[in-house]
């Protein structure tokens, strides 16, 4: 937790404990059937107005799209969806002879490899720099790397086309370094590579600001300390900080996770999925599938994707979550 | 870890769902093709909801006012919708049953929804369109729906630069065409001879014209099966791709705004495009370019045809207002009402009569344009042609970019569309 | 070098609890998190006087870096606002230009002039304060009861959370639209609004907050004889305020740049928002209005930037005190 008045280390209160000495301890003895009930309507009527909302708008479609993944459902036949043919896993079954999808699997694990430990690793440096390193100027530069956030990808993806053509402006300043950029948009080697650098542009900012509500809560004594005790910055980085960063890079590899496996918005606006499908992400793959009227195969790909998913973000907290 | 409770509650979700859906699928086919039933006499009334894309979609409210002056009881509501995700609007619309009463519709989006229009009635007179035009609203031997203005694809090419590399004639036959694009690299300064399309989505469709002219054939004459290895593609496709093996054309795809840019500049002073392209040039090059370039038919080589696009205007089943809806259509294919149109939007007329009028006849470029349209041709209109296509696409890049043997694509090609099908 | 055990990293799977420091902070009347008028951290002491003994050089080497990186990150937008300026022509021409050589203000005047941008902006703002307002509500109503009272199906409504999380967006998008459509709500407000009122995003980031807050405190209000409502209005909305200005920042960013949905679901012209009026108008079937697209992104940004420069610090204390510890 983030508060400015810390107590001095070894004050701490100890995690988990409740504020002692305030209930009685009569009051929590009274716990009866109809009390109980009582209690879990209460906590439904809370969660009402939700699960109406998530129920009709969320679940719903879920569990149909859900279905539709083992029938051969059609755009033909929507106007009369029960008369479909049921064919188990068959969906599933054509999608992985499917090479195009292979194809899009492939260049989905080639973005989520790179890009995810890139976007990290940039905002992490950037946080500490912003925290640390420097002491005026920090709204600025804090608002300055977050702007990509907040806009619409329509409006960036011309200036992007722009800034990425054979005489565009990266490969001009390219150029001042002696370096002949290729032409990234039209090149399989370079395609991945320059949507990759557009996708940390636009989410370098929302884990930055996470990262940085992160290193607020190291407290600054330890780090004191440790200062006293002669290590140098870095083993001071890597000892305290980062440890205790853990349940942060865990939030924010997780949500970036999330972001990262459904790649769709830059491709579509900027190759659409080209050249020679070495941008096609699974999420495209999908689009193009319902696009076709494919309904049964798009929700088929579009649950592998989940699979994917809820194991990559399991697999991170597994690897990320702290051992005590 | 699921909490027993969760466990039992998709349980029961997953019987439910399945109780409903079991009653598996009708061996009945699709109903056969409605014949269309006449249209009401008399003025048209009520309210017809009208759905168009982009500027269309902006302009015709103006235009429209003259309809409803002309059928007092009559209100047409238009909806501008954006061009770039038109299709996902039309296919949400007809999967959540609100469509509207009319629509324009992309030629090649035809086959893809055609299950969901109404199919056209006798008393529509469809004798002065352009013929392929006409085959554009045809699917599987039912009519939909009326051609509303048409574009087809020629040949741009700076004519200054030309007379430079001395060739002071169109180009009109395949080897003229080379021999153009070989003289502007060679003699006029040009990186690149000519602008061909290396792979984007509709690469395929720009590579038609060269399969047509020549001769060859998308599918067999019933529309039953996919014939597109024949020979005459492959050696298409081989003129096609020597464009790009001997370096007269950039593998690179034209991103942004590189085509107009680079045509102005003459470092890639030829293409192929449509009439919207005029304007554009005239534009990008600023004042008296359009005097720097001609326009030509495609080149020949058993026949010069090109492609048809464009739009048609559609009536959609559930309309509740069929008779309406199909006066408006009649309405907008009279050639007087397609020239007030061709002036305010710059689309062309798809009754061919309108073409005689001086604004068009008189133009240069225009004239091409309508010369080029009595010769054209379409992609079969089946549901499953956006598939096709995209697949098609693929393999032109592989060609294009990957040197893959012309032959050797058009088989896998046709393996991917027979996989495919054909939508029956 | 250990760490001290004393650290407050207890995290254990997704739900990591910790007593909530900031919430006792805000309880005590003491200053939140980040308030200091520099907008600088917490640590802005500390990191300050270490930074004093820090060798300058080194200082200025991260300026310079920090400097060269937030100018490539905002040169697009620069390009963007200085396009806005240009004629089409201008924009067709390569090599690409920087500075407008006829500036013009014609891109901006069609969109005030000939296009109802009042409609498209009225629509936009309507939708996104509607689903920022009830997501604060909703959510937070939901992550209390997740947080802070016990009930059969708890954890089954969590694992929904966390599933509806991860489901890939573009999977329900067609059965959604049927299921709009089938209850006549196509082209209305609700249909924009309704299906976006319940974020699990939204609902993880208050559950988490909530759970800080120290069980005492709520017990004291439940023993001084006050309802779940009273207490959850009375003693958790009241420290809730970080949580809700980064969920509210949020909703509204992804409210306000949302595109599919609204096009598919407006039936006409004056249920358009900003996106969807700005692909209608500048791109065409064949070519593309770069001027009007530029300046229409111009339009749609600034008051989405103004905003977030206006809120930005509640925003970074809300996500610095929602489970991130």
């Amino acid at each position: 937790m983030a508060t400015t008045n810390a107590p001095p280390a070894g004050t701490k209160p100890p995690a988990g404990t409740k504020n002692a000495g305030r209930p009685p301890a009569r009051a929590r003895v009274r716990t009866g059937q109809s009390r109980r009930r009582r209690n879990a309507i209460t906590a439904w009527l809370f969660a009402l107005p939700f699960v109406l909302i998530f129920g009709v708008f969320m679940l719903g479609p879920l569990l149909s799209s859900f279905l539709m993944s083992f029938t051969d459902f059609t755009s033909r036949d929507i106007e009369n969806p029960f008369a479909v043919g049921f064919v188990g896993l068959e969906q599933y079954a054509a999608l992985f002879r499917n090479p195009q999808f292979l194809h899009s699997v492939l260049n989905t694990a080639y973005f989520v490899v790179v890009g995810i430990p890139l976007t990290t690793i940039l905002a992490l440096a950037l946080a500490v720099a912003l925290n640390n390193g420097i002491s005026r100027f920090r709204t600025a530069f804090r608002v300055g790397f977050y702007t990509p956030v907040v806009t619409s990808i329509v409006a960036v993806a011309v200036v992007w086309r722009f800034i990425l053509q054979p005489d565009g402006l990266l490969n001009v300043i390219l150029g001042w370094v002696g370096i002949a950029g290729p032409d990234w948009l039209n090149s399989t080697t370079w395609s991945m590579p320059a949507l990759i650098m557009m996708a940390v542009w636009r989410n370098l900012g929302t884990l930055m600001i996470i990262f940085l509500a992160g290193l607020q809560a190291v407290p600054g004594d330890i780090l004191e300390a440790a200062e006293v005790d002669g290590a140098n910055a870095w083993q001071r980085f890597m000892k305290i900080t980062l440890p205790m960063l853990r349940p942060t890079l865990l939030l924010g590899t997780v949500l970036l996770s999330v972001g990262f496996l459904q790649f769709f918005e830059e491709p579509f606006v900027m190759t659409k999925g080209g050249p020679l499908d070495s941008t096609l992400s699974v999420s495209y793959f999908t689009y193009n599938q319902f696009g076709f009227g494919k309904y049964g195969l798009a929700s088929a790909a579009s649950y592998v994707l989940f699979v994917a998913i809820a194991l990559l973000s399991l697999l991170q907290f597994r690897a990320l979550r702290s051992k005590d | 870890m699921i909490h027993p409770n969760a466990k039992k509650a998709a349980a029961v979700g997953l019987a439910t769902a399945l109780l409903l859906t079991g009653c598996g699928r009708d061996s009945a086919g699709s109903p056969a093709a409605s014949s269309a039933k006449p249209i009401a006499s008399g003025p048209a009334s009520g309210t017809i909801t009208l759905w168009a894309q982009g500027s269309e979609g902006e302009a015709l409210p103006a235009l429209l006012k003259e309809f409803e002056a002309e059928n007092p009881g009559v209100k047409v509501n238009v909806t501008a919708i954006p061009w770039d995700a038109a299709l996902s609007k039309y296919q949400t619309a007809i999967a959540g049953g609100t469509t509207p009463d009319v629509a324009q519709m992309g030629t090649t989006w035809m086959g893809d929804f055609a299950s969901s229009f109404d199919a056209t009635p006798q008393e529509i007179d469809a004798s002065d369109f352009f013929p392929g035009s006409v085959k554009s609203t045809e699917v599987e031997g039912t009519t939909y729906g009326v051609p509303w203005y048409v574009d087809t694809r020629v040949v741009y090419y700076r004519s200054d630069l030309a007379e430079k590399a001395g060739i002071t004639k169109a180009p009109e036959t395949w080897d003229d065409f080379k021999a153009l694009a070989k003289g502007l690299q060679e003699k006029a300064g040009a990186k690149y001879g000519v602008q061909l399309p290396a792979g984007v989505a509709g690469s395929y469709l720009d590579t038609l014209p060269f399969q047509w002219s020549n001769g060859a054939k998308l599918m067999n004459d019933d529309g039953t099966k996919w014939t597109l290895d024949t020979p005459e593609a492959a050696e298409a496709l081989k003129y096609y791709s020597s464009f790009f093996a001997d370096g007269l054309a950039s593998k690179a795809v034209s991103t942004g705004t590189t085509a107009e840019a680079s045509f102005v500049d003459g470092s890639a002073p030829m293409m192929i495009s449509g009439p919207w392209h005029v304007g554009l040039l005239n534009k990008a090059g600023g004042e008296g370019f359009e005097d720097k370039y001609k326009v030509a038919p495609m080149p020949k080589e058993t026949t010069s045809t090109s492609f048809v696009g464009g739009s048609n205007m559609v009536v959609f089943k559930k309309s509740e207002n069929r008779d309406a809806s199909w006066k408006l259509l009649q309405w907008l294919s009279k050639p007087e009402v397609q020239l007030k149109w061709y002036k305010a939007t710059g689309d062309l007329p798809s009754q061919q009569s309108a073409w005689k009028d001086q604004s068009l006849a008189s133009d240069s470029k225009l004239s091409v344009f309508g010369d080029q349209l009595k010769n054209t041709n379409n992609p079969p209109a089946v549901s499953t042609w956006t598939q096709v296509a995209a697949a098609a696409d693929s393999e032109i890049e592989q060609i294009v970019k990957a040197g893959k043997d012309p032959a050797e694509a058009l088989k896998s090609l046709q393996q991917a569309a027979d996989s495919i099908g054909t939508g029956k | 070098m250990t760490i001290p055990d004393t650290s407050p990293l207890d995290a254990a799977a997704p739900a990591a609890t910790t007593p909530g420091t900031e919430a006792a902070a805000v309880v005590r009347g003491t200053a939140p998190a980040g308030t200091n008028t520099t907008g600088g951290s917490p640590q802005g002491s500390n990191a300050r006087r270490r930074s004093g003994r820090r060798a300058p050089a080194r200082r200025t080497l991260t300026y310079a870096v920090l400097v060269v990186g937030v100018s490539a990150t905002l040169l697009p937008f620069v390009w963007m606002f200085l396009g806005a300026f240009k004629t089409q022509g201008e924009l067709l021409r390569r090599p690409i230009t920087w500075w407008p050589e006829q500036p013009t203000l014609e891109n901006f005047s069609s969109w005030f002039n000939e296009l109802q941008i009042g409609t498209f902006f009225l629509n936009s703002v309507v939708v996104a304060v509607f689903t920022v307002l009830g997501n604060l509500l909703f959510c937070s109503m939901v992550g209390y009861a997740l947080a802070k009272m016990d009930f059969p199906g708890k954890r089954f409504l969590f694992l929904l959370v966390m599933v509806m999380l991860m489901v890939p967006g573009v999977v329900t998008f067609v059965p959604l639209f049927v299921m709009v459509s089938k209850l006549g709500l196509v082209s209305t407000y609700p249909a924009l609004i309704l299906p976006f009122l319940a974020a699990p995003m939204g609902v993880f980031l208050m559950r988490q907050f909530i759970m800080g807050i120290p069980d005492s405190l709520i017990e004291a209000a439940r023993i001084d004889g006050a309802g779940e409502l009273r207490t959850f209005l009375r003693i958790v909305m009241p420290l809730c305020g970080p949580p809700l200005a980064t969920l509210g920042i949020l909703t509204f960013l992804g409210s306000w740049n949302n595109f599919l949905w609204p096009l598919v679901v407006a039936q006409s012209e004056e249920m358009y928002t900003l996106p969807v009026a700005l692909s209608l108008y500048s791109t065409g079937q064949n070519a593309t209005d770069y001027g009007l697209l530029l300046a229409g992104s111009v339009l749609i940004i600034t008051p989405i930037i103004l905003l977030f420069v206006a809120l930005q610090r509640y925003f970074i204390q809300g996500v610095a005190a929602t489970g991130i510890k």
